[in-house]
């Protein structure tokens, strides 16, 4: 019963916050739910599934990528491009994630890292396609989905949506087999289960939420750019990740929520976000490889 | 026919000349080579601890910023240039063992990802800390008036300081590959690459083992960085190129095999640099392109074992 009522004044006080913020804040919000879904979907891959991937921001820039040529050169309807930018990003997954998942712990995020960067000096190069450097601009969604406030509450609602398919997922007997898969492949191979393809489908599965994640947050910002498909931006995803905790289906959220604000607020006073990012990431791994949802715990505990 | 004959002559056509030819190999070569010194610590630290270092390309970075700041110091004086290759690869060897005893070494049994995400993080702080002690501006440092010639041979010229990269790279590999087959040390290190329990069993003291190589892999870096100095634009954004060349390298010609490293580097230096006269759009993709098929086909590198 007091789950039904977290949840019940979750979704009033998202409501409360698509209603009151000032525009600047509703487009932070809507950024913190889209990295909490980008997270998310990561972490299903690496807290349940084992598979460290290098390459996420692959899937988060193509479905980013496919909604803005659909809008732009495809002259399609937002929404239906909406619709088909986790498809095509589930279609890279596939290809990259057949190839990948024959290899295992370092080698497959090294695998993923390259098909990344691929894809990354493509965006770049083909610039008669994708603007090269200068990205893809001028995104707009339109009709009902309009306007800061109806765009706050179209994204938040389609993020807990996709929270709720993922977490569906992962509680579902499928899940169950992901976990013992990492924890004990070879056990795992043994039972009869096949590896690969749970491992597979997990990939396609994720990378299909990353490119929902990428094509949202190409409306939100209204453009696209190679960078999205950099190197760096594949370790957003496992920042986030790991400050909240990989161990929590939550703790992505947290992590995403988290960071979203402090470099909101970080940038405002100085221009070496990335000292302060790089600082925090250093001193959690070392001193805190849980995540912020472990000092919950710890606190419970006592 | 005649379509496909204007295309190759348009991209091919410097292959009729000769003297862009050598200059090219020269250049490839010589790039190869420092390639070389960065991606073979970046291989030794791999094959010994199972860390990929992403700060390798900052490391190389600090060791250019220090040539810069030790040759503006020092000069005129002509040992200006020597000592800054000396201070950049001893400084290099005292960050290195400061990161590995102070934050590396807590997280090796940790899961890859938090391996990952330190270095990542060190890349983000190294990054900053330049642009705080050093600027955001481009510095250059002056070429010793030694090695700022050029030299002829047969019929080309060629810059002296790329021939004098060449010829440290090769001492440097040369002494390398003796630490590494005539010494005890080097015995361990390449026991430790193949299995690192057996090392520990058998009463191997493998943290000092851990530490040595990610000083001595830093050293490599930092001296690639101040014999980069001279002929790069030291700037805040100097690592982001290098990591990622240094990483295809290592991961084309095996993680923790230094000759692979040798291999990797030079296929890659000569392929930047011909791949770029020709296809200049198609040469940074074919290169990641190499990069995934190696890893499907022999996900140990051409010259590494496999696990």
């Amino acid at each position: 019963m007091s789950r039904r009522i977290g949840w019940a004044l979750l979704a009033i006080a998202l409501a409360a916050l698509g209603l009151l913020l000032p525009h600047f804040w509703l487009f932070v919000a809507v950024e913190v739910v889209v990295f909490a879904l980008y997270a998310v979907s990561f972490n299903v891959l690496l807290g349940y599934g084992g598979m460290l991937s290098f390459g996420h921001a692959a899937f988060f820039g193509v479905g980013a990528y496919a909604l803005a040529l659909l809008v732009t050169k495809g002259a399609l309807a937002v929404p239906l491009a909406l619709g088909l930018a986790p498809l095509a990003a589930a279609l890279a997954a596939a290809g990259i994630g057949y190839l990948s998942v024959r290899l295992t712990g370092i080698y497959f995020a090294m695998l993923t890292f390259a098909f990344q960067m691929l894809l990354y000096t493509v965006a770049l190069k083909a610039s008669w396609l994708t603007g090269g450097d200068d990205g893809i601009t001028g995104l707009r969604a339109s009709g009902l989905l309009a306007g800061p406030r109806p765009w706050y509450f179209a994204a938040v609602a389609l993020v807990a949506l996709a929270l709720w398919c993922l977490h569906g997922v992962v509680a579902s007997p499928f899940g169950y087999v992901l976990r013992a898969l990492r924890a004990n492949p070879v056990r795992t191979q043994s039972l009869g289960v096949n590896v690969r393809a749970h491992q597979w489908a997990t990939f396609v599965l994720t990378g299909a939420f990353a490119g929902l994640a990428g094509a949202l947050f190409a409306l939100s910002t209204g453009s696209v750019f190679p960078a999205w498909l950099n190197w760096t931006a594949s370790a957003t995803p496992i920042v986030m990740a790991v400050l909240g905790g990989i161990r929590a289906f939550a703790g992505p959220v947290v992590g995403a929520a988290v960071y979203v604000l402090l470099e909101t607020v970080v940038t405002g006073y100085t221009e070496y976000w990335p000292l302060v990012m790089g600082t925090i990431i250093v001193a959690l791994v070392v001193l805190l490889p849980d995540g912020l949802m472990s000092l919950r715990d710890r606190g419970a505990r006592r | 026919m005649s379509f496909l004959g204007d295309l190759l002559a348009q991209h091919l056509g410097w292959m009729n000349n000769p003297t862009v030819v050598a200059r090219q190999a020269l250049a490839g070569l010589s790039n190869g080579m420092l390639l070389f010194l960065i991606a073979a610590g970046l291989s030794l630290i791999f094959g010994v601890s199972r860390v990929i270092n992403f700060a390798h390309g900052a490391l190389f970075m600090l060791g250019a910023y220090l040539a810069a700041t030790v040759v503006r110091a020092a000069s005129p004086e002509p040992w200006a240039f020597p000592l800054a290759l000396a201070a950049a690869t001893v400084g290099m060897f005292v960050v290195g063992a400061l990161v590995e005893v102070g934050l590396l070494r807590r997280i090796y049994r940790a899961d890859h990802a938090f391996q990952l995400l330190l270095t990542f993080g060190l890349v983000l702080v190294l990054g900053d800390v330049v642009k705080l002690l050093w600027g955001r501006e481009d510095h250059s440092v002056a070429m010793p008036d030694l090695l700022s010639g050029s030299a002829r041979l047969v019929t080309v010229t060629f810059p002296v300081y790329r021939l004098f990269l060449i010829g440290i790279a090769l001492a440097v590999a040369l002494g390398l590959w003796l630490l590494l087959h005539r010494t005890r040390w080097g015995i361990l290190i390449r026991a430790a690459t193949l299995d690192r329990q057996m090392l520990n069993a058998l009463g191997v003291n493998v943290n000092a083992l851990y530490t040595g190589v990610f000083a001595l892999g830093a050293a490599l870096a930092g001296l690639a960085g101040a014999l980069a100095a001279p002929i790069v634009a030291v700037g805040p954004g100097l690592h982001v190129q290098v990591i990622i060349d240094a990483f295809v390298v290592v991961v084309i010609g095996g993680m923790g095999s230094v000759s692979g490293a040798l291999a990797g580097a030079l296929l890659v230096g000569l392929a930047n640099a011909f791949g770029l006269l020709a296809f200049p759009a198609l040469a940074v993709v074919v290169t990641f392109a190499v990069m995934a098929v190696v890893l499907i086909v022999r996900p140990w590198g051409l010259f590494g074992t496999p696990e």
